[in-house]
């Protein structure tokens, strides 16, 4: 009889055990492996065992993006680079929500543009880099255009896609409570193709910051990623890693901005907004 | 200054139901060589609340669809007394509203949200003027669908099977409800239903449809309503409620 009790009470325990360790530790654990592999890193160069010209310890890749810092290297470049991605996404972004409001709305529209997009789309837009340094050199023309391709296509795609889902019970109910056509784009039309909408500003920004990747690594005098390919002329292996960082960095900041858009305008949305 | 205008009211008022809130002659109305309603002739009265039974598929989502303007029409004439309010079947909530945003949704005047409160209010819902659609039950929304028609003071009230999706009590309790706003607000009613016991508690008036003709029309007997009016409204329907041989 004790000894079904004690048994009863270590499989309790064992059970209370496990459960600690559950939430918190390991989340804990998920911290530790990226720090520990830091650490390895770090040790490995300072020990020799990686050479600086191969892969530079984290400690100098921090001393360097202090550097470049203070000396308003770093500063300047990424501005430059932010400039690009911004006017290219506003170009891009521009044309293809105008098209894919103009498509979405009309059948006309779509006869006339739909096919040709398609089409034109089936091409991986970094495969027009040669043709596109062809038509416009490498200077600023060239960046801007080429995130501004990578941009209007999921915008494009995702407003029509947006505008064609809207419930047609609710233009119904829009066209009994008397909305103008204004009115009904207003209200009706452009919330329920919202969600959408916004799930093509997402890819949008992924590509708009591949595309810049791509259009800076090639002939540029400025940027971020002049500055990784100047690095390469001289070995600094330290630059061209903070850079890989920054980009890095940049893209989930790109992508927390886009739910944060989400979160904002999709507080009705049972899968964005929290309860209410 | 108001004795005076008590005196100067007719001797006999003018019964609401005799002021038109809609008008039809005629109608037709086909989906290619498919005749759907034909000449079929149907007058509403302010405050008055008629009925349209009639099977599926005999016309009747039909009729009211092309009196809310939402479908054209082949023949014949409607008349209706200024913009129709509906009430669908689903309630067609904004889902990206709340409650007050929904409820004056088309309503062009400048206290909108103390509109919306006073309707909201009128259907037990007043105190959720900020709420959204997601957290309503399916009568409470439904109950906003209302609210919604009603604030645009419509002449005419054109309500599509509301009741059809909600369970049994709580259907009932939007009978007494519905009775209850259009006795307030005085609009013409046109009730779509195929439920012969709601048509029976609801309606002053009572039509049934059939081939796209209003087959037969019997003044409601409401709460003084006997098994055999039922069985005339089912045998009207086409339902045999005698057992076959």
């Amino acid at each position: 009889m004790t000894a079904v009790e004690r048994h009863g009470a270590q499989s309790y325990a064992a059970g209370a055990t496990q459960r600690r360790l559950g939430a918190r530790s390991l989340l804990v654990i998920s911290w530790i492996v990226p720090v520990v592999l830091l650490a390895v890193w770090e040790a490995m160069a300072r020990l020799g065992y990686l050479q600086p010209h191969v892969l530079p310890a984290p400690s100098k890749v921090a001393l360097t993006a202090w550097k470049l810092t203070l000396s308003g290297t770093l500063v300047s470049n990424l501005g430059v680079s932010l400039l690009r991605a911004a006017f290219g996404f506003a170009i891009g972004g521009g044309v293809g929500f105008a098209l894919g409001i103009a498509v979405g709305f009309s059948r006309l529209a779509e006869a006339v543009i739909d096919r040709s997009v398609q089409m034109v789309r089936a091409i991986p837009f970094l495969a027009l880099l040669p043709l596109v340094i062809v038509w416009l050199g490498v200077g600023e023309g060239q960046k801007i255009f080429l995130v501004a391709l990578g941009v209007g296509f999921p915008i494009y795609i995702n407003t029509v896609l947006g505008i064609r889902q809207v419930d047609p019970k609710l233009l119904e109910l829009g066209r009994v409570q008397g909305l103008g056509t204004w009115r009904l784009i207003r209200r009706i039309i452009l919330p329920g193709a919202m969600p959408s909408i916004l799930t093509g500003v997402r890819f949008a920004l992924a590509t708009a910051w591949l595309a810049l990747v791509v259009a800076e690594t090639i002939g540029s005098q400025s940027g971020l990623g002049f500055l990784a390919m100047d690095a390469r002329e001289f070995l600094r292996t330290d630059v061209i890693v903070l850079t890989i960082l920054i980009y890095a960095v940049i893209g989930v900041l790109a992508d927390s901005l886009a739910r944060l858009l989400e979160r904002r305008l999709l507080q009705w949305h049972p899968n964005f907004g929290g309860k209410r | 200054m108001s004795a005076q205008v008590e005196r100067l009211k007719p001797e006999v008022p003018v019964p609401p139901s005799a002021v038109p809130a809609v008008e039809v002659t005629g109608l037709r109305r086909h989906y290619g060589t498919r005749v759907v309603i034909e000449g079929l002739d149907l007058f509403i009265g302010r405050g008055e609340f008629v009925a349209l039974l009639g099977q599926s598929g005999c016309g009747k989502t039909t009729l009211l669809r092309a009196l809310a303007g939402l479908d054209p029409i082949q023949g014949g004439e409607i008349a209706v007394a200024g913009r129709p309010a509906v009430v669908f079947q689903e309630h067609r909530l904004l889902p990206w509203d709340n409650l007050w945003r929904n409820v004056t949704l088309g309503l062009e005047v400048p206290d909108a949200r103390g509109r919306a409160e006073a309707a909201l209010t009128e259907v037990g819902l007043g105190a959720r003027l900020d709420d959204w659609p997601r957290n309503l039950s399916g009568g409470q929304a439904q109950r906003v669908a209302l609210a919604r028609a009603l604030v645009q003071e419509p002449a005419l009230l054109l309500l599509d099977e509301p009741f059809a999706a909600l369970d049994a009590l709580t259907r009932i309790r939007m009978h007494a409800l519905v009775r209850d706003l259009v006795e307030r607000h005085q609009p013409g009613v046109l009730l779509v239903t195929h439920d012969v016991d709601e048509a029976i508690t609801l309606a002053d008036r009572i039509l049934v449809m059939r081939d796209g003709r209003i087959a037969a029309e019997h003044p409601s007997p409401g709460r003084r309503t006997t098994p055999e009016f039922r069985d005339r409204l089912l045998a009207d329907l086409g339902v045999s409620t005698t057992e076959h041989d």
